[in-house]
Order: structure tokens, then sequence, then C-alpha cells
């Protein structure tokens, strides 16, 4: 049981308390301790995902024992969530320090408050906390969406709180459900008694399963749960829209925790199959949807929001097809898509920024500054979201369709990606040839100056999705092994409480 | 007892889902504030209905389960958080969209 | 010039392989990647790769050198011979993978590499749309050969080609063959501009020529050849392999030997020549016995040889005289003359004319037509086919050497007189029409050395030299031949009636169609996405809420009992009372809804009734919160109320009342439902741990405290954050509010702001101390008893808001200084520092420990470090609660936003 462990969670909530109470603290400083914190996280999740090759790591808060106390598990899968977030957040905050936080009050505090609910919600093994992490990285995520102000953003942000919190009651309601019929809260434990509990239970069971699908979906953007998405996404600030980009896949992710390890212990039958079986037609719908959406987007951000949408359903599908190995080019994919979504995010306001006018908008020609670069820097990234070798997109997009050849019902999968790929490239192109070849030269009086820091956190940013496909080896080996182990939740069990469990069913005072 | 208490729920949960479907962010508003008391209630009734048997140590010999007690708390307090925020917000887009309705008065002025 | 040296330097290594060639075994060079892919960098010399190597390499030197005459003195340049090495190495990188995934690498390269090349002259409008059109076509086939290959290594086992290459068998019996071999296909089809996907190729030369002539004619376009030869071994001799590429083979030849002898622009009409050439060995392709790919590949260099002359031609004489039309360009034979002497031979080359290439590839093709047998119908209709094919591409071969150098005078030429070029300008096509004339000259020698080992490699086998002799003894080819070209030249002599007939037919441009095509599935896509994503929240709510409820009303079809073992309990009278309070209130809130006040005034009753629902079954705390979370609650609804509309407008319409009905009443059941079932059965909860370690273990008597602050602390902690966060976010997006545009209905005057009574005012001053004495009691005994801090806090605030609220602003203004902001960022940090510090004596986070102390007056209570987590609790709550309080009457002062709160 090492410290280290908690940090993800104590070490934001201790810089946007530190910057609460020094709120007169000026910009630069805040920016300092926002930078310094984030970037602890980085670190941090280096050393998890080194400390969790070897074993499960639990922590037990307040040395309270599971199932009674609440209980911090680090595996493969959380380790490379929280890397992933502090990676992303790392480069949003850079951005964001470039000018957009001064848009509005006390940014980087709700930063941090949304990055220690993001590290809680993968660091949990317990349903409940899990829900209380879920309601401070949605609240902050709400405080950021109006970050900057202006008629979009009250627009987006009050449809996207009361979805939330509709989405909140239901979770309370499975979580009642859960509780009423088994006695816990904790994962593991809930895991052990589901599997015990008689066919009747059961049935009831399933019920909250399902409800805990709806909730995770309407997080992570499944159709018909989605609609207000793009409008949210396209109208928050750049950096807010690029981290935004990891608050789907926090969805993804609990979907996964969920239903792999408290739905799915009973091997024989187990209850996940049956939210499988709902999963996976509506994962393909959104999949097209994404992919429509991408062609018919008016602007940039629009189009961001759509690749997010569509890189959802392509991540719920192939979950959904139930297999360790699809699930494992699934993790490799969600490491791209989620990278490339901040990209896109970010460069949208990179390059509006540069546009005598139009900012984002696909409709209007307008001339802009430093075409080569940002063209070239656009190229790279269109054609790694399109799939195009030899991107990260190319290698995760082929390892996944290779990986579901085992699977029945891989042709649907195959059809709908590839169509979508095409959808993007023809989008992609209009886009770039729209922007980089069709305006006159920039002749405008008024100097635009390229932000050069910003410049190079998006280049850095799209130099690791390249890094990623350079060293894909290594990677897939590591989410071949987060998969095999999340298709072991016996294992994740005793991890959590202790050799006996299985044979016990599960923990009795 | 338990299937007054049901039907209770039952009636909470239906007035608040009517409300939140309601056009006004105001109705809106009661809409999630009635519903979050079904659900307190219910997750609070899912340890079990007891009387008389507060979770105190020594004051009674039986005593109701403490856990869903702790778990509404916390449900509550956050659901005070967030109809706080969620009033606040509903006022400023009022005044930022020209009107109460939960999508201002033209849905589609921001659309690109 | 520097440019040249990397592809000399490669044609240079190939020499050194070439008499490995003759070697059974192909020299294969692995370097792993990412081995759970398969996906390796490999790559394999043989004969084929070495035959396209060395065409890639050999006329990529010649291209860079024209290319460096024809951007001369233009600022692009640079970037042309970046892109071109770029495109080099791609397509090298295609012919040499040993690994067909690593192949697919550069294949979707070069799409990529053509784009930008198409789109070179970027102010272009028609450059623009054929650099996308292209890559839609060429992209989405490499989408499709993706799929392709994918299967075909599933199939096979792995992606390499060694592997591929011997499983014949059992890749041509597999379930999945067809549906392979056609996405395979697609891919190479697309590549290679095969009918209906010829397309892009004619809108691909708003490319500068030094490009169509490279890609667009000698390489690229061959990519999707070169891969049909090569999977040849693996996948072909079957009759879907026959019956696919050769049917699109004929079908693109007859289309572009047309369509070329009516094109008016030089490079339109070498483009739809192109296609015909690329159709022609397809077809030869497909036949795929061993003589017919022996042509398939003669026929390949030749056309190489003789169409990059060609294409180059035309970049000159457009550079000379400014324009491509040949109906303006005429007669340049005295101004070109040493031009046109270059073009004589590839233009008879391209024509087929006697002791040219062209003429033995095509009597190749002839004589093969005459051997294919396998369907009945192949055997005549495939000869006439080529040869009428033939006829139109004599027709087009003299018509673009006649029209450009002959055929009169030139007429309103843009450019004129012609500029003139350095004299070495014209070696590259020099050189390449003096291969040409070699390969028609000895045959033999060239088909020995160079070609013999693709075809080899082909069609894995060691097969007999191609015999030369014995094709110039053949008589129905060459009669085939000489028929075709005495049409062809008749056809020509009776061009002006024919363009006049063919200038009537429709203009059809794809460039349009590709435009209209796009340009209609956008709007539809916005269409789609605009009616389903149409800012509607009510509709967003409706369609979750009727997810969830029809997906858990399916799960429960399978429930066999809804009650459980266990008995119902009794009714009591006093709880029938409450309930129907309760329910009746709710019931009222609805049917009030739109007069706000009584509304707001019916929840505020629900609330209470809650309040006591919680009192009498046994949860005290709960009660308590809810009672003081109520009060906070209206107070902020209540101003909020102020500043709303009164009333709301009748809205809905019956339907969709009904409709909402049905989404709530649905709901309503289903929570009823699962309420029922589950207080019906069993419990078996962990509780009984809490109820046992309260005392021991966390030093507090009030199980549900102990909960709160130890046994699930971290909750708590979240919880405060979550308060903590909402109260800053509402601070932040009010701060500048501006509240000069109000709502136009609302016209109501704001109470807040008015005077207020004196009686209220001495109520609350005189409040105010007893409230935080109740407060400070119910903190410090809530371990033990009902209470803590989460309460205090509130009770606290309730007090401070009603002197707020009794005060009104400018005297609150007055007396709230409070850095509200800081309390929550110190409450926070102290809840936060209390958990810290347990790892000082090496436990876990949040870790308690207590010692028993005995105060006077409030008695005995544990000192437990909860104890500060609690204040931290306390603090966050009051600075929080006041924070959305005080902003919240911010709003309500007319001068709108005034200086910061909190």
């Amino acid at each position: 049981m090492t410290h280290l462990m908690i940090l993800p969670v104590v070490i934001p909530m201790l810089a946007a308390a530190w910057l609460l109470l020094n709120h007169r603290a000026s910009i630069g400083r805040q920016r300092v301790w926002s930078i310094l914190s984030t970037s602890l996280l980085v670190a941090l999740g280096v050393w998890a995902v080194t400390a969790a090759q070897a074993d499960y790591h639990t922590y037990w808060l307040g040395n309270w024992q599971p199932p009674f106390g609440i209980v911090l598990v680090l595996d493969r899968l959380s380790a490379m969530m929280l890397l992933l977030a502090a990676l992303l957040a790392l480069f949003c905050v850079l951005y964001a320090s470039r000018g957009s936080d001064r848009e509005g009050s006390h940014f980087h505090a709700l930063f941090q408050f949304q990055l220690m609910g993001i590290n809680g919600a993968f660091l949990t093994g317990d349903l409940f906390n899990l829900f209380v992490f879920f309601e401070i990285l949605l609240l902050a995520s709400y405080a950021l969406l109006l970050h900057g102000g202006g008629r979009a953003r009250s627009r987006a942000g009050l449809h996207y709180v009361i979805i939330n919190l509709l989405g909140s009651a239901l979770f309370l309601l499975a979580l009642g459900i859960l509780y009423g019929l088994t006695g816990t809260l904790n994962m593991a434990d809930l895991a052990v008694r589901i599997a015990a509990a008689n066919p009747d239970d059961q049935t009831l069971l399933k019920g909250a399963a399902l409800l805990l699908m709806v909730v995770f979906g309407i997080k992570a953007a499944i159709l018909p749960l989605l609609f207000w998405l793009p409008r949210a996404y396209s109208a928050a600030s750049a950096p807010v829209a690029a981290l935004f980009a990891i608050m789907t896949k926090v969805g993804f992710y609990a979907m996964v925790r969920v239903l792999l390890i408290v739905f799915g212990l009973d091997s024989a039958q187990p209850l996940n199959a049956d939210v499988f079986l709902w999963l996976w037609p509506l994962a393909l719908v959104t999949l097209g949807l994404g992919a429509i959406g991408i062609l018919g987007a008016a602007s940039l951000r629009t189009m961001a929001a759509y690749m997010v949408i569509l890189s959802s359903g392509l991540l719920m599908a192939s979950f959904a097809m139930a297999e360790a190995t699809v699930l494992a080019a699934s993790l490799f994919y969600l490491l791209h898509s989620t990278c490339l979504a901040a990209v896109f995010f970010l460069l949208a306001d990179l390059i509006g920024r540069q546009r005598a006018e139009g900012y984002d908008l696909l409709s209007v020609t307008a001339p802009l500054t430093n075409r080569w670069l940002l063209g070239t820097l656009f190229l790279v990234a269109a054609a790694s979201m399109a799939g195009l070798p030899p991107f990260s997109g190319f290698i995760s997009k082929a390892w996944l369709l290779q990986n579901a050849v085992s699977h029945p019902k891989y042709l649907w999968l195959w059809g709908i990606t590839l169509v979508a790929g095409l959808f993007m490239i023809a989008a992609l192109s209009r886009a770039g040839s729209g922007w980089f070849w069709k305006p006159e030269p920039y002749t405008g009086r008024q100097r635009r100056r390229l932000d050069p820091a910003r410049v190079a956190t998006v280049s850095v940013l799209i130099g690791i999705s390249a890094a990623l496909a350079l060293f894909a080896a290594p990677v897939m080996d590591y989410m071949s092994a987060t998969a095999g182990q999340l298709y072991q939740p016996s294992a994740y069990v005793e991890a959590v409480l202790g050799e006996s469990a299985m044979a016990n069913g599960g923990h009795n005072p | 007892m338990e299937l007054m208490i049901s039907v209770a729920l039952g009636i909470l949960t239906t007035c608040g889902v009517f409300l939140i479907l309601r056009a006004r962010t105001f109705s809106v508003v009661l809409g999630l504030t009635l519903l979050s008391h079904a659900v307190n209630l219910f997750l609070f009734s899912m340890g079990r209905l007891t009387t008389g048997a507060p979770a105190i140590v020594g004051l009674t010999p039986d005593s109701a389960d403490p856990l869903p007690q702790a778990l509404v708390l916390t449900a509550i307090v956050i659901s005070f958080a967030m109809t706080a925020f969620v009033v606040v917000l509903s006022l400023k887009a009022a005044v930022e969209l020209r009107s109460d309705h939960v999508d201002g008065e033209n849905p589609n002025e921001d659309r690109p | 010039m520097v440019a040249t040296l990397a592809p000399l330097a490669g044609l240079l290594l190939l020499a050194r392989h070439w008499p490995q060639l003759a070697a059974d075994d192909p020299l294969i060079a692995t370097v792993q990647w990412i081995p759970q892919l398969g996906l390796d960098l490999s790559f394999r010399l043989d004969g084929l790769s070495w035959l396209f190597a060395t065409l890639i390499t050999g006329i990529g030197c010649l291209i860079i050198l024209y290319a460096r005459y024809y951007f001369e003195g233009k600022a692009s340049a640079p970037r042309f011979f970046i892109l071109i090495q770029l495109f080099m190495t791609a397509m090298l990188g295609i012919v040499l993978s040993e690994n067909l995934l690593f192949m697919l690498v550069f294949w979707e390269m070069t799409s990529l590499v053509s784009f930008l090349l198409i789109g070179f002259n970027w102010s272009n409008r028609g450059a623009r749309r054929g650099a996308r059109l292209s890559l839609v076509i060429t992209g989405g086939g490499g989408l499709a050969l993706l799929a392709g290959i994918l299967l075909l290594g599933n199939m096979a086992g792995s992606f390499q080609l060694t592997e591929i290459l011997a499983q014949s068998d059992t890749l041509t019996n597999h379930r999945l063959y067809p549906l392979m071999l056609s996405l395979v296909l697609l891919g190479a089809f697309t590549k290679s501009a095969q009918a209906p996907f010829h397309l892009w190729l004619p809108h691909a030369m708003a490319a500068p020529t030094p490009v169509s002539a490279y890609l667009h004619s000698a390489t690229m376009v061959k990519a999707g050849l070169f891969l049909m030869a090569r999977l040849h071994p693996a996948l072909g001799d079957t009759e879907l392999w026959f019956a696919l590429i050769t049917v699109t083979g004929m079908i693109t030849l007859m289309v572009g030997a047309f369509v070329a002898m009516f094109m008016h622009d030089i490079k339109g009409l070498l483009a739809y020549s192109t296609i015909s050439h690329l159709g022609l060995i397809t077809l030869l392709i497909g036949m795929g016995s061993e003589m017919a790919m022996a042509a398939a590949l003669f026929h390949l260099v030749c056309h190489a040889l003789f169409k990059a002359p060609l294409f180059m031609m035309a970049g000159y004489v457009d550079q000379a005289t400014g324009s491509r039309d040949m109906q303006l360009i005429n007669g340049l034979w005295r101004w070109m003359p040493a031009l046109m002497l270059v073009t004589i031979v590839p233009a008879a080359a391209m024509a087929g004319l006697p002791l040219m290439s062209g003429y033995l590839s095509k009597k190749m093709l002839f004589s093969e037509s005459l051997l294919v047998t396998a369907p009945h119908w192949a055997n005549v209709v495939i000869p006439v086919w080529v040869t009428v094919a033939g006829l139109f591409s004599v027709a087009y071969s003299v018509r673009i050497f006649h029209n450009v150098f002959f055929n009169g005078k030139p007429r309103d030429l843009p450019i004129w007189p012609p500029k003139k070029k350095p004299a070495m300008a014209l070696m590259p096509l020099l050189v390449l029409a003096g291969l040409s004339l070699l390969v028609g000259l000895m045959p033999q020698a060239i088909y020995d050395h160079l070609v013999h080992y693709a075809v080899m490699a082909t069609t894995a086998s060691h097969l007999p030299l191609y015999d030369f002799s014995a094709l110039a003894d053949a008589h129905t080819p060459a009669m085939m031949s000489l028929l075709a070209m005495l049409a062809g030249l008749a056809v020509y002599a009776a061009r002006k009636p024919l363009f006049a007939i063919h200038a009537r037919l429709p203009d059809v441009d794809a460039k349009d169609i590709f435009e209209t095509v796009m340009q209609r599935t956008i709007r539809f896509s916005q269409t789609l996405v605009y009616q389903l994503e149409n800012g509607s929240l009510q509709r967003y709510l409706a369609l979750i809420l009727l997810t969830t409820v029809a997906l858990v009303a399916w799960s429960l079809t399978g429930l066999e009992q809804w009650r459980g073992p266990v008995p119902l309990s009794d009714l009591d009278p006093l709880v029938v009372f409450g309930i129907s309070i309760l329910c009746l209130s709710a019931v009222g809130v609805v049917l009030f809804h739109r007069y706000r006040l009584p509304a707001l005034l019916l929840l505020s009753v629900t609330g209470l009734f809650v309040t006591l629902i919680f009192a009498w079954f046994s949860a005290p705390d709960l009660a308590l919160t809810q009672l003081s979370v109520e009060v906070m609650a209206v107070v902020i609804m209540m101003l909020a109320l102020s500043f709303l509309p009164q009333t709301s407008p009748r809205e809905s319409r019956l339907p969709r009342v009904l409709r909402d009905l049905f989404v709530a009443v649905a709901a309503g059941s289903g929570v009823a439902a699962f309420t029922y079932a589950v207080l019906t059965r069993p419990s078996n909860s962990i509780s009984d741990f809490f109820l046992t370690n309260s005392v021991p273990g966390g030093g507090g008597s009030n199980v549900v405290n102990v909960i709160l602050v130890d046994f699930r602390g971290f909750d708590t902690l979240g919880e405060i954050t979550v308060l903590g966060i909402a109260a800053v976010a509402v601070f932040a997006f009010t701060r500048n509010l501006n509240l000069k545009h109000r709502v136009a209905e609302s016209g109501h005057s704001h109470w807040v702001a008015e005077p207020h009574p004196v009686f209220l005012q001495v109520v609350a001053h005189m409040a105010l101390p007893i409230a935080l004495l109740v407060s400070a009691y119910i903190f410090l005994r809530g371990h033990n008893m009902p209470g803590g801090g989460f309460i205090a806090g509130l009770v606290t605030a309730v007090a401070l808001t009603l002197q707020y609220m009794a005060g009104g602003l400018a005297w609150a203004h007055e007396r709230m200084r409070t850095q509200f902001r800081s309390l929550i960022g110190a409450g926070l940090l102290m809840a936060l520092l209390t958990g810290m510090a347990s790892w000082v004596f090496g436990y876990p986070f949040l870790t308690s420990t207590f010692a028993h102390l005995d105060w006077p007056l409030i008695g005995e209570f544990e000192l437990a470090s909860a104890l500060m987590f609690d204040l931290g609790v306390y603090t966050t709550v009051v600075g929080a609660t006041l924070l959305i309080l005080a902003n919240l009457g911010k709003l309500m002062t007319i001068a709108g936003p005034g200086k910061e709160i909190g």
C-alpha cells in the first residue's frame, strides 16, 4: 500500500484549494501552480503505468478494510487512463496559459478540480465513490464549459447540466437497487454477490446494469443519449474542449469497469451479455452518426465534436464484441482518438486565430497567415484522424479491425468503420483545401502573430500521436495485458478482498 | 407500508419527470428537485424501513441501517449544490438568451 | 540536380542486384516493427519488384531532369522536388515491400502525395477539386484494400508475401475468398483508374506536367497493376479472378480509347489514352496465362517508355505556347522541329506502328486474345473487342502527332511566338524515345534480361522465354493489327463530323458530378444532423428517458416474481397521512407549475414531508440535513423567482403533454416497482460492521456521522469539494453577467433591494448569536448525537442569510467583507491536511485517531482527528453557501454588476 496511489486525487485538490485560498494571486502565479500540479500528475501517471505492470495495487482509505471502507484500486487500465488524462491535461493547461485562462475567473482552480474528479473516477474501487467523483468532474466541467461566457456557452451549458443531473439521478437509482439487493458498494464485493444472487434477483440487477449503461452512455456519448454533445463541445473554449476529449472516455472507462468487473464475474452466464446485446447496435449507429456529422459539420469545432462521437461509437462497438483481444485494440484506439480529438479542438482555435474572418467556419474562405505551418499541422492531424498510414490512426484502426475478425458479426464493424473513414477523408480534404488552398495570400494590414507556444503545444501533441505509431509494439503489449486483466475479474476480486473472498461468496461481516 | 412507500416514490418520480420535460427552466428546476427527493428517498429506503431505531450506538437495541443514511446525506448535499448551480445558471441563461425557455428565444441562433 | 542523385543511387543499387535475379529466391530483409499487428519493415527484391523499381528510379531521374527546366524560375520548385522525392520513396516502398500491410502504408502515402501534387497549383479551382476527387477515390480504394489485406492476412495467417504466395489453394478455396478478392481489386482498380473509377485520372491532369508524366502515367497508376501481378500466384487462376479483372479491363480499355479520341486537350487525350492502356494491361493480367502475363509486363514497360515522353512533349508545348488545346495548337513543326522529331518515336509506338515497341506488345495482346478459350464467349468477343480498341488508339495517336505538329497553322495562341527552351530540356525526351526505339528493335534481348524475371515472379513457375520470332510469324495477329491501323486512319480522316457529333453530346464533367454528389451528401448530412440535434432540450431528455424506460422494461420481462419473501410491515396512520400529503403536494407542484410562487410553496411542503419521513424512519441526521438544505434551497429559489416571470405560458400541446405523461408514468412505475421488489426481499448488508466498529474504531456513537467523517470520509471530502466547486462556479459565471437586458416579461419589483421591516432586522440581529451558538453545539456533539459539521455549517449560513435579507443589500455589503472563496479554500485544505496528517504516522490517507475529553456544559465528547476534518467541512459549507447567496443577491441590485463579492 503506497501513498503515491492517492496523490493523483490529492495533488490537484491541494492545488485547487490553494488557488482558492490565494485567489488574489496574479494569473502568472496561478499558472505556475496549475502547471506544476499537472506536471506532477504526469510523473505520477508514468509511475502508475510502471507500477501497474507488476500487479494490482490497493489503497485502503482511513485504513478500513474493503468492502467496509473505500478502496482505491490501481490496475493497468486505471494506470493508463491516469497517464493519458495527465498528459492531455498538461497540454491543455499549457495552451490555456497562453491567454484563454484570462477569459473568466478561476480557470486553474476549476481545472484542477476537474482533474481531481477524473483521477478519482479512474482510481476508485467503490461504486458510490465513483458517483461522488463523477459529480466532482461534472460540476467542474459545467464551470469550465461556461468559462469565458457568451450566449452559446450558456445555452449549451444549461442543456448539458440538466441532462447530466438527470443522469446523476439515474445513477443513484441504480446504486440504490444494487445496494438494496446486495448490501454492499465495493465493486469487487458487488461482483461476488451479484454472481451468487438468485436468478430472480439477477433479473432486477440486470435492470440496474442497464440503468448504469444509460448513465455512462450519456457521458460516453452513445446514441440516442448524445445530442447534447456537439453544441457543448463546440461551444467550449479550445483548451476546455480539448480536455473534454477525455470526458467521454471516462464514461467509457466506467462502463468497461462496471460491466466487466461488477457484472462479469459469473463466467457461465454473465449479466453483462444482455447489456452488450443493446450496446452493439446502438454503438454502430453512433459510429455512423459520427461519420455523417463530420461530413455535415459547419465548423472545425463541430467536426471535432463529431469525431469524438465517432470514436465513442467505435470504442463502444468494439467493447460490445466482448472479447479481450478486441478490447485491447480498442484501448489502443482510445489513446489515439483522445489525443487526436484534442488536437483538432486546439487546431480549430489555432487556425481560427490566424484567419482574417470566420474563425473556424468551413463555409468562409478567408486569407490566413502562416499557411504553410498550419497547413502541414492540419494535414498530419487529418491524415492520422482519417486513418491514413503511417500515423497512429492507421495502426489503431488496422489492429482493431484485425482483432475483430474472430467475432461472428465483425463485418458490420468493418463496413461501417471503413465507410466512416471515407467520409472523414472527404470532409477533411474539403476543409483543408478550402482553408489552405482556396484563399488568397494574407494581405491584411493588421498583423496576426502566430503564437509559437501554442503551435509548439499542438505540434508536440501531434508528435505524441506519431510516436504512438512508431513505438506501437510495447504499447500494444501493455494493452493486451490490460484487456487480459480486465477479463479476469476474479483476480481483481482477490486483489481487493483477499484470497478467500471468492470461496466465501463475498465478505460477510 | 412497503407498498405505500413504493407508490409514493412512483408518484414523486412521475411528477418530477413530467416537470423536467416542461419548457421553462423554472419548471425544470422544480422537477429536478422533486426527482432528487424521490431518488434520495429511494436510496434511503434501500436500507429497509425501520422506525424508532436511529443508528446511534447504545440508544436502542435495534438500529436502522446507517450506510444508506450516510449515502443519502452525501447525495442531499450534492443535489443541493447542483440545484443552487442550476438555479443561478438558469437565471444567467434567461438573461442572455432573452427568454426563460430552456432553449432560449431561438435555439439555432448560435449555430454556425 | 542534387535531386537526381537519390534516384541515380537507387538505380545503381538495383543494377548491382541484377545478377541475383536469376536465382530463385527473392532477397528479403526484415526489421520488426509491430509484431502484434503483423506489420514489419520487410523488404523483398525479386524480378517483379526489380523491374518496377528500375522503372521508378530510372524514369524518376529523367523526370527530375525535365522538371528542372519545367520549373525554371518558379518559386514553387522546392516544394515540387520535396514532394516528388517523397513520392518516389513511397512508390519504391510499394514495390519493394515484402509485408502487405507495410505496402499499404506506402500505398496510402502515394495517394496523399498525389493529392498534394494534383493540388499543386492551388489557386486553380479545377486543381483543388481534381485533387479532392482523386483523394476520395483512391483513398476510399485504399480503405477497401486495407479490409482486403486484413482478410487476406487473416486467411493466410501472415502478411508476409512469401507465406501468402505459398498458400494459393487455401486462399482460393476459402469461404471469404470472393469478398477478399473484391476488396483487394477495388483497391487496385481505384489506383489504376479502372472504369468506373477512372474518373479521377483526367482531372489529375491539373497537376504540373512532370507530375502527370511520372505519377499519373508511368508509376503510381501502375501500382494497382503491380498489386494484381504480385498477388496473381496466390489469388489468380480462378473464374472470379478472370471475370472481374478481364471484364473491367475490357471496359476500361474501350472507354479510355474512345474518349481519348475526342479530347482536345493534349493532356486530356494522353490521360484517357493512359486509362485505355491501363485497361489493356489489366485485361492481360486477368487472362492469367503465363504468356498473357509476359505480354502484360512487356507492355507495361513499353507504355512507361512511350507515354512519359509524350507527356513531356505536352508540357513543353504548353509552356511554350500557353495552351494545350489541339484546336488552337497546329503546325508547330516549323517552330519546334527538334521536338517533332523526338516525338515521332513515342507517338508511333503508341499507335503500334511496325518496328515499334507498341507494335510488338499489341501483337502479343492480339495473339493472347485468340488463345483465351475458358468462357466460351471470350474467344470471339475479346479479339474483336481489342481490335476495335486498337483502332481508336491508332486514331488518337495519329491525332496527337498530326494535330500538334501539322494540320495547318496555329490559331490565337496565348503566347506567340513560342518560347524557346534550352536544348538540354529535350534531353530526357530523347533518352526515353531512344529506349523506346531500342525495345522495338531488340525486344528479345530486353525481354530476356529484364522482363522475364518479373514474369517468373508473377507466375511462380519456370517458364520458357517468350519467343518473339514466333510472334513475327503469326499471321492472324498481324492481320488484326493491320486492320486496326487502317480503320484507325480512316476514323482520324473522318474526325471532323465525328467531333461535331461528339460536341452535341451532353458535356459531362466528373468533377462537377463529384462536387454535386459531395454537396448533396453534405446537405443531406447537415439536414439529418440538424433534425436530430435540433437544440431542443425537451427532446433530448425525452429520448434519454424513453431509452431508459425501454431498456429497463426489456430487462425486467424475465422477472418471475415482483414480490419477495419478506412480509409487509403494518401501515401506521400517521405515515399514511404524511405520505399522502407528500404525494398531494408533489402533484400540486405539477398542477400549479405554471403559477410559480404557489408551486414553489408546495415544493417546500414536499421537502418538509420528506424531512418528516426521514425523521420517522430513524434518520435524525438526514432529517436535520434535509431541513436546513430545504431552507437554503427555497431561499435561493425565491431569490431567483423574484427575477423570473411569475407564470409560465401554456405551451405544450395535448399530444406533447400525453407523451410526457406517458414517459413520466412509465418512469414512476419503474421506480415504484423496483422499490417494491427490493423492499420485499431480504437484506444482507455490510452495515453491521459499522455498528460494531463505530465506537471502538471511529470514536463516536453516531454511526452515520462516523461513516461520514471516518469510514467513508473520502466521500465527504468529495461532497464538500462539489459544494465548493458549485460556489466558485457560480461566482465565476455571474461575475460579468450584465443585467441591463433583463427578461422582458419580468417587470417585477426587486423586493430584496427594498427597505426592510424594522422588526425583521431586530429579530435577525438577535437571532445571530443564538444561531451561532446552536451551530457550535450541533457541530461539537455531531460525532455522538445527530449533528455534525455539515448541518452546523448550514445553520450558520442560514443565520447569516437572515441577516443579509433583513438588513438589505447595502447593509450586507458593508459587513460581508469576508473572503468566502478563501474560506472555501481553507475549509478544503483543512479537511485535506487532516487526511494527509495520517501519513506522518504511517497510515493511509484519512485514518482517524481520537482521545476522550470532558468539557463542561457540552459533556463528554471525543476529540477525534475527525473533528478537524469536520471543521473543514463546516468551513467549506459556510463559505460555499454564502458565496452562492451573496452572488445571487448581487444580481438583484438594480445597478447591475457591482464589485466582486466574496
